[in-house]
């Protein structure tokens, strides 16, 4: 609120701004599709990773079932696809809406738990949506959907082989997940939540004003992941629900999160972009061995990382600006 | 079945519930155990039920040996401690597994013939696997000797005050560190014992500790933290439902019964059927 | 098999000297792709995957006298000898990451061609990949019978689907009961994921059309912690044939607590799967004396066709273990796939796919009980027929189709 508050969010968008604009160009240069790969899943996984940010970051509801959402908008784009030829950009919308509904709906009885009982409920509400759907025929049951691919269309958003239209949707996406942490942070809510954090009585006053601030986080948080399940869909054009809403999937969705700086605007970005090609680089070049090295490189990396620095990298970088926020 | 949830739950309620640590490589603790049985018995020859005290041992040292190396600094984490300690352990879990495949290979293993393998009791036509009843009398043992133990002995009482106030049992003279790494080498001498009783029973490989893990969460969390006797409860309500639902629902929705039991309890009573935190 | 960091380093080491004498006799060699789980859950299938195609490129590559395609002389004589190179990638069984790896061995190793993939899952993704980049794919082990139903120009599988299984067992059913012996009313009994799914279709079908009663049709999660509820529903159903359609893990626990629970099926007929898995055998063999499983491979070939026998010591002598359902699969996969290489004289994944779809290989050049290779437009091998063994006395003998067989069937199993 003060001088030095405003002067910081305000070099923080030009940042992004920057920083979007230097993303936008680096396909122009970097051709090989296997890196290009690499770039929309880490575009992706900061989008993932910055929406659950919101909700168990700043709102301090630690969610590990966020798969449901992921999963949800997935199906529901490729249901409405391929059974009644809806057109992926509404059941884009559609799946956020209902994720969102859903997340509200949950949110009402399990944000009167608390700590570990709300983590392990939001586990468990996810593996229940998963049975459910392994188990529904109608929805191709554990066959999965294979989303038919004829050529290149942007009214289907579908591409053979380009990778460029998935790089900007998701650099799309990972900038609106962004940009969204950025208003809120400055907002009733955000305030609401800081003062939570910082001082417990306060909650009690805040009571009912917070309870449905944290439903607002929860709706927000549930649309925008799904958006990404949505993307997901088209950009695998294939689902299956081991893949797209199992337990693994709601922690490397968080994991970008809380490696970078947990609760922090930059932490999900800086920790997708470096987690998620090391994922992915570990798997090609180590993992064709069949004894396991890329998974204890993988898992060391998470072990040190987490512990070296508990409050996220983004610590590395922006110490005095941490000071600044005190 | 449900004692042995309980079995393997217990180690879990130590760690998880009475020192309020999330250890997200539980199911590779059980694992771990498992190996280490099926080679006693392989190589040794040494029956499950008398290499369970060593699988015991080796998990003590294990346990004790992660709190230490680990957790000590999850724990001193200044910013979202819970979040350290997940994934502090959920990248040891993933080590472990990579490990496992690494030096054990990714083969499926069992225990042949052991003493109580394969075998049954039959009481009235309902057949009681000798293993099972084994683990289950293991687990009451586990359980009463656990709760006698933090009720009744000063370490008991010691553990449960570094929990509450780290701060004043120092000043008092506790080692908080001993004290919690104790904590932990009994918790994993606990599942030391689980996995030993499950090898005579179960396959092992490496990611077997992933079909276990998440029911011992919910086994815990729906006693309650901070409640041995409520692990135990939490053991025989998840094995009765699971039974129950399975008659009702198609087999492979078997776990929906559990987890909405699970949400059901803790939406009535938010902290669990027993707990205290 | 124990592979030591060191006999890795010595194996590098070793093709790094070969390199530049390849280089220099102007040879080039031709690059394949395999996509298998090397980390998770399947990871030993991957593992084993990788000794069969080693022994396959082994044959090919170097001068063997065997009656299979490619085995005499050194290398593809159609490219001048060129001799095949393989490079594995890892899925860890997740389709998003088959996908990436099948665009990275595509665009970044220049593969001519792909093999997989153990998962279902996996291959759907795999194959839409090379779909888009028209480099051929070829199934060498997956069985879901959706898959060669998607019109993709570039997919081939040489061995049979679930749907062709299942038939070959139900055929064998007819013949038992025409025999007299009791096999009216079944029992299904299938994991949730794609395999069971796909298995128990096909079964369901094929027993409502051949007037069977499926008295039990429990499907359970794969990988549970517990099957007795689901084995005390088996036991209370008590059909006169059980049908499991189970990986290792699930299909050890099951074999376990039937043991526990004292069910003792009539007879077992398989859909083979973890019950043509050694593993399996070694863990609950003693209580498996009698059981059938449908399979695509049968050492009892040996007998008739002695290559069958050497190719499994060549195999079993990098690997430990005989050849089973999986690595046969694989081995033939890699055969058929240098073969079309071969006739093509080309490494251009156009060409390949031509002579992919141009193949007729009889069945006495392959190491299966096969009539013959030969795809349909949707690229699959009609004329692969699956075979049924027995345990017996702690190892497999054929019983089934008689042209094959080299024994009677002990029914009801001991």
């Amino acid at each position: 609120m003060d001088k030095q508050f405003v002067e910081r969010r305000r070099r923080d968008l030009i940042t992004a701004a920057g920083l979007a604009a230097v993303a936008a160009i680096v396909p122009l240069f970097v051709k090989d599709v296997y890196v290009q790969n690499i770039m929309v899943l880490t575009l992706m996984y900061a989008a993932l990773s910055q929406s659950w940010n919101i909700l168990s970051g700043y709102c301090g509801q630690i969610s590990l079932g966020h798969a449901l959402y992921f999963g949800l908008g997935a199906y529901t784009t490729a249901l409405l696809f391929t059974k009644f030829g809806v057109l992926p950009w509404f059941g884009m919308i559609a799946g956020g809406l209902i994720s969102a509904a859903i997340a509200m709906a949950l949110g009402y009885p399990c944000f009167r738990l608390g700590g570990h009982y709300f983590a392990i409920a939001t586990i468990v509400i996810a593996e229940i949506g998963l049975l459910l759907i392994q188990n529904w025929d109608w929805a191709g049951a554990a066959l999965g959907i294979d989303i038919p691919v004829r050529g290149d269309s942007w009214l289907k958003f579908q591409f053979t082989r380009s990778k460029l239209p998935y790089f900007y949707f998701a650099l799309v996406l990972a900038c609106v997940a962004w940009f969204v942490t950025w208003w809120l942070e400055d907002s009733k809510w955000g305030y609401w939540w800081r003062a939570v954090k910082d001082n417990p009585q306060a909650a009690e006053s805040l009571g009912v004003v917070v309870f449905n601030s944290k439903m607002g986080a929860a709706a927000v948080s549930a649309f925008l992941v799904a958006v990404g399940g949505s993307f997901y869909a088209q950009f695998v054009s294939y689902i299956d629900p081991g893949s797209v809403m199992g337990f693994q999937f709601s922690l490397l969705m968080a994991l970008p999160a809380v490696l970078g700086g947990i609760g922090t605007l930059w932490g999900p970005m800086l920790g997708a972009v470096i987690l998620i090609p090391i994922t992915e680089l570990t798997r090609s070049y180590i993992g064709g061995s069949g004894r396991g090295v890329d998974l204890i490189v993988y898992g060391a990396l998470i072990v040190l990382i987490a512990l070296a620095r508990p409050e996220g990298l983004v610590g590395l970088f922006s110490r005095r600006r941490k000071e600044a926020t005190r | 079945m449900g004692l042995l949830y309980g079995l393997i739950a217990v180690g879990l309620a130590l760690i998880f519930g009475l020192m309020d640590v999330v250890n997200f490589a539980h199911g590779e603790f059980l694992m771990l155990a498992m190996y280490v049985t099926f080679f006693l018995f392989t190589f040794f020859a040494i029956d499950p039920l008398l290499s369970a005290p060593l699988a015991a041992a080796a998990l003590f040292v294990l346990g004790a040996a992660v709190y230490l190396v680990i957790v000590r600094f999850a724990m001193r984490a200044k910013a979202n401690v819970g979040m350290v300690q997940i994934f502090a352990t959920f990248g040891l879990a993933i080590v472990m597994r990579g490990l496992a495949q690494l030096f054990f290979t990714a083969d499926y293993r069992s225990v042949p013939n052991s003493w109580l393998g394969g075998k049954t009791v039959s009481v009235a036509g309902i057949f009681l696997p000798q293993p099972q009843l084994f683990g289950a009398l293991v687990a009451i043992a586990a359980f009463g000797g656990l709760y006698l133990f933090i009720n009744r002995t000063d370490f008991g009482r010691a553990l449960e005050a570094t929990r509450e106030d780290p701060g004043a049992v120092a000043l008092v003279g506790i080692d908080k560190n001993r004290v919690f790494a104790l904590g932990w080498g009994l918790g994993g001498a606990l599942v030391g014992l689980a996995g030993a009783i499950m090898a005579t029973f179960f396959y092992i490989y490496p990611d077997v500790g992933a079909s276990f893990a998440l029911i011992a969460y919910v086994t815990v969390a729906l006693g309650g933290f901070g409640s041995v006797f409520g692990a135990f409860a939490g053991g025989i309500v998840v094995g009765l439902v699971e039974a129950t639902t399975a008659l009702i629902l198609p087999p492979s929705l078997k776990s929906v019964g559990i987890y909405a039991v699970y949400l059901l309890v803790v939406f009535i009573r938010p902290r669990g059927l027993f707990g205290s935190m | 098999m124990t592979i030591t960091r060191r006999d890795v380093l010595l194996g590098a080491t070793a093709a790094a000297a070969l390199l530049p004498l390849a280089a220099r006799a102007q040879t080039s060699e031709v690059v394949i792709g395999a996509t298998y789980p090397l980390s998770g859950s399947g990871a030993q299938v991957g593992v084993d995957a990788q000794r069969a195609f080693e022994t396959a490129i082994d044959i090919i590559n170097n001068d063997q006298d065997f009656e299979l395609p490619l085995a005499k002389g050194v290398g593809l004589p159609g490219l001048g000898g060129a001799k095949i190179r393989i490079v594995y990638a890892d899925t860890q069984g997740d389709p998003q990451k088959g996908r990436a790896e099948a665009e990275r061995l595509i665009t970044q190793e220049k593969v001519s061609a792909i093999l997989g993939s153990y998962q279902s899952a996996v291959a759907v993704t795999i194959s839409q990949i090379c779909e888009r980049y028209q480099i051929p794919f070829m199934s060498a082990d997956n069985s879901s019978p959706s898959l060669h139903r998607r019109g993709l120009k570039y997919y081939f599988r040489a061995s049979p689907h679930d749907e062709m299984f299942s038939a070959g067992m139900f055929d064998f059913l007819d013949a038992m009961k025409k025999k007299g012996a009791k096999a009216q009313t079944l029992a299904l009994f299938h994991e949730d994921t794609i395999f069971g799914t796909d298995s128990a279709n096909a079964q369901t079908k094929l027993a409502t059309e051949r007037g069977y009663k499926i008295v039990a049709d429990i499907k359970y999660r794969a990988n549970s912690p517990s099957l007795s509820a689901e084995v005390q529903q088996l036991k209370a159903a008590n059909a006169d044939v059980l049908m499991p359609s189970s990986y290792t893990t699930d299909g050890i626990l099951l074999v376990k607590t039937m043991a526990e629970l004292g069910y003792k099926p009539n007879a077992i007929v398989a859909q083979a799967a973890g019950f043509s898995e050694k593993a399996l055998y070694d863990a609950v063999g003693d209580k498996l004396e009698g059981a059938i499983t449908r399979g695509s491979f049968s050492l009892d070939l040996a007998a008739k066709r002695p290559m069958v026998g050497k190719i499994n010591d060549l195999f079993k002598a990098k690997s430990g273990k005989d050849l089973n359902d999986n690595t046969s699969r694989q081995f033939m996969a890699m055969i058929i796939m240098a073969d079309a290489i071969n006739r093509a004289k080309s490494t251009d994944g156009e060409k390949i796919r031509d002579a992919l779809a141009a193949t007729e290989m009889s069945g006495e050049q392959t190491i299966m009980p096969w009539k013959r290779v030969k795809f349909d437009e949707s690229g699959q091998n009609n004329d692969a027929d699956p075979v049924l063994l027995q345990y017996v006395g702690g190892k497999f003998v054929t019983i089934f189709p008689s042209q094959a067989a080299v024994a009677e069937p002990i029914w009801p199993m001991k």
